[in-house]
């Protein structure tokens, strides 16, 4: 994924493309309880958005532009919420990932997103994606770039 | 205290008078042996040129197994005492191979904890039983409702060989001698004074169900009986002094066995004596040994001796705790053998004889190895002088052992207060000395003058006690033991070998046996009008060309020129099933799909481009190669019939789970949510999606631990 091979008008077209991909996947993800959509295919939508730099630049200058170093990292803060999502409910003595507020109360609304815990659920999930997903790809362009070495 | 309520699993501790002895136990040794590492740890760790931080993770896990061996003591449920169980096999398991470097310290708790933790699965086994019979898990419930019967002889048999095990008791012994390997704190607390102890405390605590059948009861003797003789005979025959020591244990403990099997009160009120004279004047004899070898730079005792004059106060303290265990008066040691020469006369001479040659058995061994390192010529002189603390632990437990033997009231409160619990009926101790010719005096008699004559005449017993450890070494468990790990480790190898030679290999070891297990299900099951062949209108048309363009894409791939061009069409299947979902009026699962075909496409070609030319190019050539002509194709055709006609019998058949969907939809509004999908994914089946999450964070710590820098070239 070296430079040479990809053209100026890939990379204008990458860069320009980052920022709409990333909003996309937000709103797939706050639409997921109106519509279609839910925290997983939000994540996979920005990390595609992600890897797409990654093409277009190559690893390094990607990281260093868009700080990307500490996304993987992001997958287990992912993981660490939807466990406490999941566990929380324990600690007050109800079955694992009971949710709040319970069927049949109201539910905060903020616009069409509602403030619910599976809401969050989705939100960690999301996370975890993004976090997975440009792990795998930061793990084979570094292995890569040792096997060109 | 409930813990987990759906698996019927309570937190349920209580101090009675068994929890109370072997927590006393615990703590006490346990106070004592973490003074004397307090001296002993910094010269063991600058011996092996180790930081002196290496020692806080063993007071640590000292410590932790001090908590399990109380919570294991006062554990009423049986779920709860087999995790404390576990517990202290695992803190048991650092704490030997605390000195990481030696292969010696590794193989032995290695062995340790398979031994002990294969035989913690039995009890298990046992719980499950009485719990499927019975159902609770809690052990005063269980006491009141069990009745005499098959499942609770095995039940009880389970979790007595479970405990024996533990307790290191014949034929399963040979893990505590090499235990031995353990730093000498290690070995005073855990292998002779608590994790051993684990044993016949439960013994103890499930008395009621082992002593409703005479054949346990009976099987707990030999076991007993021929523990006394091997570890006896093989201690006469050791010359280090740890491993001497160990032997020792084994043969201590059976006496503990013995007398939990004779049964009866005098039996669980002796056993619980024992137990507690016992751990405490071995852990004072461990400490000594350890002393002694700090000093001497010497492990054995034929290097060893006339240390008494160097070490006064050393030898005092282990000579006190040597009459212990040998039950000279004064000390609380001599009641312990009262006792047993009690229960033994009840049930007759052969018993009473029988305990009378152990006790000569041990008097002797254990003078062997007092004098040995006390007495006669100096052999190595102690050349290093002994901090105060690691000598006042040891006078300490001496010193307990003899307000014992002068006042053992106390002591008998507690034994009878153990027995109690065990029996579930009042039980007393009554000790004292009694200077009159009772029967109990003339045994121990003729025990001190019969093992006084033994050690006196080493020739007639040299020969004989070292044919026997030879037999044991040639034949013994510990060989059974090496070779079935290592017959394991073999058929380990070649299942791999057959199963897992290269990936098609692997896919073909999973396909042909479901293909073939889908045939032979269908063989079996009836299949009259299982199989519909529905009508295709002209909305349809579309669904059933996406279907066959699938189809082509599917079959495309077993045709590819190279790798690169395999991928692309996997990709073409994947699009394709996403748009047959999409058509079939699926949103949520077309997005999806489209996606995660995308970045997989993405991440397989990343891979690929790591892959060196050469390798698949060879790879390339050896699929084409004539043996393989056949046998690819014939396992990929005997799958795809098996899946074609799941599916198609699966789908003929009107679905059950329709009244399933129906409810999601259904609570999909009081659940707040709009969309259904997204209502099960976080909320319905909300467990599931954690354990897919779980799935993928781990497959990511896989892929950067395999690609990590480095690894490739």
């Amino acid at each position: 994924m070296s430079d040479s091979s990809v053209t100026v008008l890939t990379q204008m077209t990458a860069r320009l493309l980052l920022a709409p991909i990333l909003v996309i996947s937000v709103a797939v993800l706050v639409n997921g309880y109106a519509s279609v959509g839910d925290g997983f295919s939000a994540g996979v939508i920005a990390s595609l958005g992600l890897l797409l730099q990654y093409v277009s630049f190559g690893r390094e200058r990607s990281d260093r532009l868009l700080r990307l170093r500490l996304v993987p990292a992001a997958a287990f803060a992912g993981l660490l919420g939807a466990l406490a999502v999941a566990l929380v409910p324990l600690l007050r003595g109800e079955p694992i990932l009971t949710h709040w507020p319970p069927p049949g109360s109201d539910a905060i609304y903020v616009g069409s997103l509602e403030l619910i815990t599976a809401v969050a659920f989705d939100v960690t999930v999301y996370v975890l994606v993004v976090g997975c997903v440009v792990g795998f790809a930061r793990a084979i362009a570094r292995a890569g770039e040792g096997v060109a070495r | 205290m409930p813990w987990a309520p759906a698996l019927d699993l309570r937190l349920a501790l209580t101090l009675d008078g068994l929890g109370a002895l072997y927590s006393l136990l615990a703590a006490g040794v346990g106070l004592a042996v973490l003074a004397y590492s307090a001296a002993y740890l910094p010269r063991h760790l600058a011996h092996q040129a180790r930081p002196a931080r290496a020692g806080l993770p063993f007071y640590g896990l000292l410590v932790l197994f001090m908590a399990s061996m109380i919570g294991l003591a006062t554990a009423q449920d049986l779920i709860l005492l087999f995790v404390f169980w576990d517990l202290t096999a695992i803190a048991s398991y650092f704490l030997i191979a605390y000195d990481r470097r030696e292969a010696d310290a590794r193989w032995a708790a290695l062995m340790a904890l398979i031994v002990t933790g294969v035989s913690a699965v039995l009890l298990l086994i046992g719980a499950l039983m009485l719990y499927s019979e019975y159902g609770t898990f809690a052990l005063p419930e269980l006491f009141e409702r069990v009745e005499p019967g098959t499942t609770l002889t095995v039940a009880a048999a389970l979790m007595a060989v479970a405990a024996l095990v533990k307790s290191a008791q014949a034929p399963l012994h040979f893990w505590l001698p090499r235990a031995m390997a353990a730093p000498t704190p290690v070995s005073a607390y855990l292998h002779s004074a608590a994790m051993v102890a684990a044993g016949v405390l439960l013994i103890g605590r499930v008395y009621p169900f082992v002593a409703s059948s005479g054949l346990l009861l009976d099987g707990l003797v030999v076991v007993g009986a021929v523990s006394i003789v091997v570890g006896g005979v093989l201690a006469l025959t050791r010359d280090d002094l740890k491993q001497l020591l160990a032997y020792s244990t084994i043969s201590q403990y059976g006496y503990v066995v013995l007398m939990y099997g004779l049964g009866g009160a005098a039996g669980a009120v002796a056993a619980s004596f024992y137990v507690i004279a016992h751990a405490l004047a071995k852990s004072a004899l461990f400490l000594t040994a350890g002393a002694v070898t700090e000093a001497t730079g010497a492990r054995e005792l034929s290097r060893l001796g006339g240390l008494a004059r160097r070490l006064p106060l050393l030898a005092v303290a282990s000579g006190i705790a040597v009459a212990s265990i040998v039950a000279l008066p004064l000390t609380a040691g001599f009641f312990g053998d009262e006792l047993l020469f009690k229960a033994a006369l009840e049930h007759g001479w052969a018993a009473a004889l029988g305990a009378v040659a152990a006790a000569a058995l041990t008097f002797a061994y254990l003078a062997r190895f007092w004098v040995g390192i006390f007495l006669g010529p100096l052999r190595s002189a102690a050349e290093t002088r002994l901090p105060a603390l690691m000598v006042v632990p040891i006078a300490a437990l001496a010193a307990v052992l003899v307000v014992g033997g002068v006042w053992p009231a106390p002591f008998a409160e507690l034994a009878g207060a153990a027995a109690e619990s065990s029996l579930l009926a009042p039980a007393t101790a009554s000790v004292a000395y009694h200077l009159d010719l009772r029967d109990e005096n003339l045994m121990a008699l003729a025990a001190w003058s019969v093992g006084a004559a033994l050690v006196a005449a080493p020739a007639l017993w040299r020969a004989p006690a070292a044919a026997l450890a030879a037999l044991g070494e040639r034949l013994g468990p510990e060989r059974v033991y090496g070779r079935s790990l290592w017959a394991l480790n073999r058929l380990s190898d070649r299942i791999h070998d057959i199963e897992v030679r290269d990936l098609r290999t692997r896919v073909a070891a999973v396909l042909l046996p479901g293909g073939v297990l889908v045939a032979l299900g269908f063989a079996v099951t009836p299949t009259e009008g299982a199989y519909e062949v529905g009508t295709v209108t002209v909305d349809d048309l579309v669904l059933v060309l996406l279907l066959a363009f699938v189809g082509a894409a599917a079959v495309a791939t077993t045709r590819p020129r190279n790798q690169f061009v395999l991928v692309l069409t996997l990709a073409v299947v994947g699009f394709g099933l996403a748009a047959v979902y999409a058509v079939a009026g699926a949103a949520d699962v077309a997005l999806v799909a489209v996606l995660v075909e995308t970045v997989l496409a993405l991440l397989f070609l990343g891979v690929f481009a790591l892959l060196p030319r050469e390798a698949l190019r060879r790879e390339q050539t050896l699929a084409e190669r004539p043996s393989r002509r056949w046998r690819d194709p014939l396992i990929a055709t005997v799958a795809g019939i098996g899946a074609f006609v799941l599916v198609w019998g699966a789908l003929s058949r009107p679905a059950p789970e329709a009244s399933v969907a129906e409810d999601h939809i259904r609570l999909a509004d009081d659940a707040h949510a709009k969309d259904v999908v997204t209502a099960i994914i976080a909320d319905f089946r909300g467990l599931d999606t954690l354990g897919e999450v779980t799935v993928v964070a781990v497959a990511l710590l896989g892929v950067v631990a395999l690609l990590r820098r480095g690894r490739l070239t």
